[in-house]
């Protein structure tokens, strides 16, 4: 499981076609969404700062492209799984693939932030209710946070300075493959900062220190 | 170089293309120049003028798409922005795995320098080159080289 850098973090995207994954991932660098077609293979965001990288994998969640999700698994840090909570019909598929992702030796351990995203639409169901769907209470081996959000208003994704649930899942990920690195709560907090345009990492010179050890 | 002449590598180069290449400011999201000609053109430097205020972003991103017909293994990108065909930044990144029949985009965040660091746009105008090289493991792809001016 090495690195080319210990400075590379890399986040997974993925979940059903039309759930929103792409939206979600240009909504966060603040670009038009009017005009996403279904994605034909991946979508990469590659943030650096300071010598640090970060990396948004999105890939396509048509049926026909599911198979080949596995060639992306290797070194990923985050799971974000996508859910459209409108799409009821499709609780059950969604649910399986996530069932799927979880049981994957290459994803092991991985932690997992699940979006419940169209909660701008009246039909969604909430976050609660799909987690119940889902079984999400039965992850033992990881890390797991569900987060209602709608990507087209920005709700839930929304960004700011605080410890929002992408903040905490770069936490996440940082704690599991960096164990001697804690930078949960307290005063560290503001280390990692969802910028309003994009995803970036700020204090590196307190990061870069720990993240190396 | 490494070249191969088996028919797959035939396969992958023909059934490459690049679609279109941008650059935004990163802040707004806006984009400032897009160029949708066939940027893989061999042979070919193609041309961007772009807005001058581009050197006052915060941060700017660079995005190309590209199609692949054939599955790739080992798929990855050099980038090199030449000033005077020097060096002044250099990318390198490993897609890895490619779809076939695939459509896909890399977008890469960049801050800009202090602004002490910086040279002006007179200075800059005609000598900036973003040369972008695609290799499948140690085979060549595609290689595109696109000249700015700041208008």
């Amino acid at each position: 499981m090495k690195k080319q850098s210990n400075k590379d973090l890399r986040i997974l995207l993925l979940g059903l076609d039309n759930a929103g994954k792409t939206t979600i991932l240009k909504k966060l660098a603040s670009e038009d969404i009017n005009h996403i077609t279904p994605t034909q293979g991946f979508n990469i965001k590659t943030v650096q700062s300071s010598g640090f990288r970060l990396n948004v994998w999105d890939i396509g969640g048509q049926r026909k492209i599911r198979p080949y999700w596995r060639n992306y698994f290797e070194n990923t840090d985050v799971l974000i799984y996508v859910i459209d909570s409108a799409d009821r019909k499709r609780f059950d598929e969604t649910g399986e693939q996530l069932g799927d992702l979880l049981d994957e030796d290459k994803l092991a351990g991985i932690p997992v932030l699940v979006f419940a995203n169209k909660q701008d639409l009246l039909s969604a169901a909430s976050a609660s209710e799909i987690a119940e769907n889902l079984n999400l209470h039965k992850i033992r081996d990881r890390k797991w946070q569900i987060q209602a959000c709608s990507a087209t208003t920005g709700e839930g994704i929304s960004v700011c300075n605080k410890i929002n649930p992408v903040n905490r899942i770069l936490l996440m990920s940082i704690d599991w493959r960096f164990t001697s690195c804690c930078v949960y709560g307290g005063k560290n907090v503001g280390q990692l900062i969802i910028r309003e345009s994009m995803i970036c990492i700020s204090e590196y010179s307190y990061l870069g220190l720990d993240l190396i050890s | 170089m490494a070249k191969s002449t088996g028919t797959a590598s035939r396969e992958i180069m023909s059934g490459f293309k690049l679609n279109w290449m941008n650059l935004r400011d990163a802040d707004s999201g806006k984009v400032l120049w897009q160029g949708t000609e066939d940027l893989s053109l061999p042979g070919v430097e193609h041309e961007a003028r772009v807005p001058k205020k581009i050197l006052r972003c915060r941060a700017v991103s660079r995005e190309i798409n590209f199609s692949s017909e054939e599955q790739m293994n080992r798929f990855r990108l050099e980038q090199r922005v030449l000033f005077k065909d020097k060096c002044l930044e250099e990318w390198f990144f490993e897609f890895g795995f490619v779809i076939p029949q695939s459509t896909n985009t890399w977008q890469s965040l960049i801050e800009a320098a202090p602004e002490s660091e910086m040279l002006p746009a007179s200075v800059l105008n005609g000598n900036v080159v973003i040369e972008t090289k695609f290799f499948d493991d140690a085979m060549l792809v595609s290689t595109s080289r696109v000249r700015i001016y700041y208008v």
